[in-house]
């Protein structure tokens, strides 16, 4: 007697399910097309009606963009440059955020709230209202167009929501481990660095994430402190690339486009719940 | 002196790339300062006055306000949907997969792709569309659609971030609230008003506040997308900025008084609906 509404529901949920992957693949055709378009010889590209099957295939924009010899194309060491900035940014907001957590949540320590107000409160300044003294101060150290002048400030934006989000993870965490080992004779950076380090890798994987896309993806920064091309990072490189080129060359632009999406997807194939998880934490606890 | 220690090399470097410079720039706001020149003098308010003579950072503003009150609600309502949706199907985590990937990409990338996307001529979406019998247009040339354009090329790209909050949201919601709902009589759509909105309260006080913010700083869609034309049609307060300061006329005190009138502006709406939202989760 109850199979009737019950079948009746499955196939609402059949259906809701079915309408919800046709919606996804609607969503992503944005991306589809630039793929498409980049594996297209130049003649084919602005062909009506639009061909979403790219043949014959061609990797022609590929090579141009990776390794011409061409000013304006320097894709290929652009993405080099993005990998540079992207791995620094993660090395030092992971290491230093760590480091501020740690006794943020587990030590007691006169300030140590005010310190953590500010911190937070700092998560509501828009990066656009420090561009101007910061290239000021950027350009006093004489750090334009180098690596450490897009590191060190993109690692100190990223910084205070690290700290947040490690301090979070941090008074969770059970503390006889910590105590175990201090009756054992380790000091304290002995504790954070064998105990406390290796309990939160889901977490610190997950700032390393955070850290890596702000940097990886960032573009009024690094379109202000480089003016070199040979330094450029992708986002810029390739906004560049768009003016380089004339409009009806879309092949070389969508090709670079595709290549910038690459890292991206590899860590989020790999670690998709490592992403999940860092945008819940940073959500709720918002 | 151990706790000190560990926050040292931290806080050394939050103090000097970001505190400092925001207050460097209060500072050199009321200075003349240029790009390249070695001295300046101050200038007292004299920056702040002239801002409000200058009609494009008024229309900057105009059309950064524009954005942000209309980009609110598709923000806050597409994810809303999908999430509800996803919450109740299967494949709940691939399709949320799915809708997050746009949020990986660089806004470069999405402005690139749109770009092509909405090409007048040869673009696919005004095909399609020319096919349904509505006549192509160049969305991003005409003032009455670029901001739009904008707006759907954010929405797109920042669906599945707000979605994957969302869903969390809803997973901490207790599932024998929306039963005792349905003994009750409650249908879905008044289970919706009195159980997950209230209960979701915070999370839209995050996506709202979340938004807002980025909303005043918009950018990097409108620099690849449009270039802030057709005129002024889609110009923003970070561009007029970042024009005033680094293309133009180098003028580093008038932009660092455009910056502190933009961080006002974003501290008195966060404040704001801080208030306002929060005022009644108490319940």
């Amino acid at each position: 007697m109850a199979t009737g509404p019950r079948r009746r529901r499955d196939a609402e949920g059949l259906a809701l399910t079915l309408a919800l992957l046709a919606l996804a693949v609607l969503w992503l055709l944005p991306i589809v097309w630039v793929v498409v378009t980049s594996l297209k010889p130049t003649e084919n590209i602005v062909r009506l009606p639009p061909e979403w099957i790219p043949w014959p295939a061609t990797t022609e924009h590929y090579r141009e963009v990776l390794f011409s010899s061409s000013r304006t194309a320097r894709i290929g060491r652009a993405f080099l440059n993005s990998l540079v900035i992207a791995l620094g940014t993660v090395a030092l907001v992971v290491l230093t955020a760590a480091m501020a957590a740690y006794p943020l949540a587990r030590m007691r320590f006169r300030g140590r709230h005010l310190v953590f107000a500010v911190l937070v409160g700092s998560l509501m300044i828009p990066n656009a209202v420090v561009l101007v003294p910061l290239y000021v101060l950027i350009q006093r150290l004489g750090w334009l167009s180098t690596y450490q002048g897009l590191i060190v400030p993109e690692a100190a934006t990223t910084f205070a929501f690290g700290v947040f989000l490690l301090r979070q993870f941090f008074l969770t965490m059970p503390g006889e481990l910590e105590d175990a080992a201090r009756i054992d004779g380790a000091n304290a950076w002995q504790v954070f660095t064998r105990i406390v380090l290796p309990l939160s890798q889901p977490v610190l994987a997950a700032l390393a994430i955070f850290a890596f896309r702000s940097a990886w993806n960032d573009f009024l920064w690094p379109l202000i402190a480089v003016n070199r091309p040979e330094m450029f990072p992708l986002p810029v490189a390739l906004a560049l690339l768009r003016g380089a080129y004339a409009a009806e060359s879309y092949g070389p632009i969508m090709a670079g486009a595709a290549l910038s999406a690459v890292p991206l997807l590899v860590v989020f194939v790999v670690a998709n719940r490592r992403i999940v998880e860092g945008v819940r934490l940073s959500g709720l606890k918002g | 002196m151990t706790p000190y220690l560990f926050l040292a090399p931290g806080l050394l470097l939050f103090a000097a790339f970001r505190l400092y410079p925001l207050l460097e720039g209060l500072r050199l706001s009321l200075t003349n300062a240029r790009l390249g020149r070695a001295s300046y003098q101050y200038v007292g308010l004299a920056n702040y006055a002239r801002l409000a003579d200058d009609t494009r950072f008024h229309v900057s503003l105009g059309n950064t306000a524009f954005y942000t009150v209309a980009s609110t609600l598709p923000v806050l309502a597409v994810p809303l949907l999908l999430a509800l949706a996803l919450n109740r199907g299967r494949l709940r985590n691939v399709l949320r997969s799915l809708f997050f990937f746009p949020f990986t990409l660089s806004v470069v990338t999405v402005g690139l792709a749109w770009l092509w996307l909405l090409d007048p001529v040869v673009g696919p979406f005004n095909y399609y569309l020319r096919t349904l019998g509505v006549p192509a247009r160049s969305w991003l040339a005409d003032p009455q659609t670029a901001m739009w354009a904008i707006i759907a090329t954010t929405v797109w790209w920042v669906t599945g971030y707000y979605l994957v909050v969302y869903l969390a949201g809803l997973q901490d919601i207790p599932r024998d609230l929306y039963e005792a709902a349905a003994l009750d009589g409650a249908g879905g759509w008044r289970s919706f008003w009195t159980i997950t909105v209230p209960l979701l309260r915070p999370v839209l006080l995050f996506v709202v506040v979340t938004h807002v913010i980025g909303s005043f700083q918009l950018f990097g869609q409108v620099f690849v997308l449009t270039g802030g034309g057709p005129g002024d049609a889609t110009r923003t307060v970070v561009q007029h900025l970042y024009e005033t300061a680094f293309q133009n006329f180098f003028q580093f005190g008038a932009a660092s008084a455009m910056a502190w009138v933009l961080f006002a502006i974003v501290l008195v709406f966060s404040v704001l609906q801080f208030r306002l939202l929060r005022g009644h989760t108490e319940f």
